[in-house]
């Protein structure tokens, strides 16, 4: 994947449970935030056509979008599904980050969903390794 | 011809959606979530066709509609339409697909090499009937490899390219509103091909599939071969307002190219759908390698397959004829009676006298 930011990475596909649970901890150190949105929308997804090298539309995803700001820094959330709660989550750490409100903590959050979620991509791959075939030919 | 209007039926309209829902019964969230976790590739079609991808929904509107595929379609179609169009994301390389499934018929020796993923393709089918008799059904866990497989794989195509098998124009630079969209332009002929693959990529499953098999059966011009068949998971990559790339999450696709040789070149089709469904996507990419300098009317030529798999449109005109249609059959009727007055008359008349 191409140039993409690996702390929102991780939020976006972190475990909505613990994402909400962590990003409880940070709301008194924010002080006053401004919900700029927070809403359920649509993000459409072009594919590339790999005969005629075509970009086209694939196809609409649902998903929620937090978009907040203090102090003159934004933060922002989405994330594929309906979860504003989720989204919102993921909103407040990025905007902790770049406050620097316990960014090392939330720094290793990120980094820690990011570990859990490539063992989850490597036990997948395993699993499709197994059905690799090696012809034989006579 | 005279008007025969009509009006009543409003309570029994209103009894037979009560009918119809009662005998589905009362769902709630526990039965939408077993349809999901029980049939994915139910989900991922309902949702490849609905050009909407959310599982939850996806399975709220099979549970809804007690499995009525056209209309959990329509029901996901008409809500995506309330909802805000927030933004494009980048669009999906091949090269960067996280692959579960990638082989070619065409070449064993691809590279990259070929994984089969998830498949029944050399599966006996046998029926699990103990599990009526109250047996479980425990299926054989995987042994995973010791290493795994890379989570992208090249492009057959471009490996073909690169050997001066097949002719790949420039990639098109085309990005994010400027990218042609049916859902907001009309559908019209020639199509663009970004609109026949948007097309494709919505297409009712079984209609792509009857026309597909005609063109595969010997009714097309080309006859498909699998160059590279992929079921597969894509980042959906957007910008934070700070200009940050990132991935919000991954979506099922499944993409195929199916090739014929033409000339000294090899020709490509090629389809896509959101979800893992690889019927539709080989029919479909059937029909793309087929359409070009296709016979008018023939079930490859473009306008008849983009109009006839359109499932949304043709399950709906197909239902339409269930509605009153009193004034056009009786004005049929009278023609008819006329006609039968007239010849009863001739025959009257050229009749011998006694």
């Amino acid at each position: 994947m191409a140039d993409t930011d690996p702390h929102l990475d991780a939020l976006a596909k972190a475990d909505p449970t613990k994402l909400k649970q962590f990003a409880e901890t940070l709301i008194g150190d924010l002080g006053d935030i401004e919900v700029l949105h927070s809403r359920t929308g649509l993000v459409m997804l072009p594919m590339r056509d790999t005969a005629q090298g075509t970009v086209f539309h694939l196809g609409e995803v649902l998903v929620s979008e937090a978009h907040i700001r203090a102090d003159a820094q934004e933060g922002y959330g989405l994330r594929r599904g309906h979860d504003l709660e989720a989204s919102m989550a993921m909103a407040l750490i990025d905007l902790a980050i770049k406050r620097g409100i316990q960014a090392d903590i939330c720094t290793k959050f990120c980094e820690a969903a990011r570990h859990t979620q490539s063992a989850q991509d490597d036990a997948t791959l395993r699993r499709v390794e197994a059905t690799r075939v090696n012809m034989e030919t006579f | 011809m005279a008007y025969v209007a009509t009006r009543g039926g409003e309570s029994a309209i209103e009894q037979s959606e009560r009918l119809f829902r009662e005998e589905i019964g009362a769902f709630d969230q526990s039965r939408v979530e077993t349809v999901k976790e029980s049939m994915p590739y139910l989900i991922d079609r309902v949702m490849g066709e609905a050009s909407l991808y959310d599982e939850d929904l996806a399975a709220l509107a099979i549970a809804q509609t007690g499995g009525e595929l056209y209309e959990a379609v329509l029901l996901l179609r008409a809500w995506r339409t309330s909802q805000p169009r927030l933004t494009v994301a980048e669009p999906i390389e091949q090269t960067e697909l996280f692959t579960h499934r990638r082989i070619s018929a065409a070449f064993k020796d691809i590279p990259g090499g070929q994984v089969l993923g998830p498949t029944l393709d050399y599966a006996h089918r046998i029926l699990a009937t103990d599990v009526l008799r109250g047996a479980d059904y425990f299926p054989d866990p995987v042994e995973p490899a010791e290493n795994p497989a890379p989570a992208h794989q090249p492009s057959v195509s471009a490996w073909q390219a690169d050997n001066e098998l097949v002719d790949l124009p420039a990639a098109d630079q085309t990005s994010g509103n400027d990218i042609p969209d049916l859902t907001r332009e009309p559908l019209l002929f020639p199509a663009k091909r970004a609109h026949t693959l948007q097309s494709l990529a919505r297409a009712e499953t079984g209609g792509a599939l009857a026309l597909g098999y005609a063109a595969m059966r010997g009714y097309g011009q080309a006859h498909p071969t699998v160059n590279e068949l992929r079921l597969a998971e894509a980042d959906v990559v957007v910008k934070h307002p700070d200009g940050r790339a990132f991935s919000a999450g991954r979506v099922k696709v499944s993409q195929a190219e199916v090739v014929d040789k033409k000339g000294d070149k090899l020709d490509l089709g090629f389809a896509a759908t959101l979800g893992w469904n690889e019927v539709k996507c080989i029919s479909a990419a059937t029909l793309d390698l087929n359409s070009e300098g296709a016979e008018k009317g023939s079930a490859t030529e473009e306008e008849f397959f983009l109009y006839h798999t359109e499932g949304v449109e043709s399950s709906g005109f197909c239902i339409h004829f269930k509605l009153p249609h009193y004034v056009t059959f009786q004005s049929s009727l009278d023609a008819m009676r006329d006609a039968k007055a007239k010849k009863a008359a001739t025959t009257k008349t050229s009749e011998p006298a006694e």
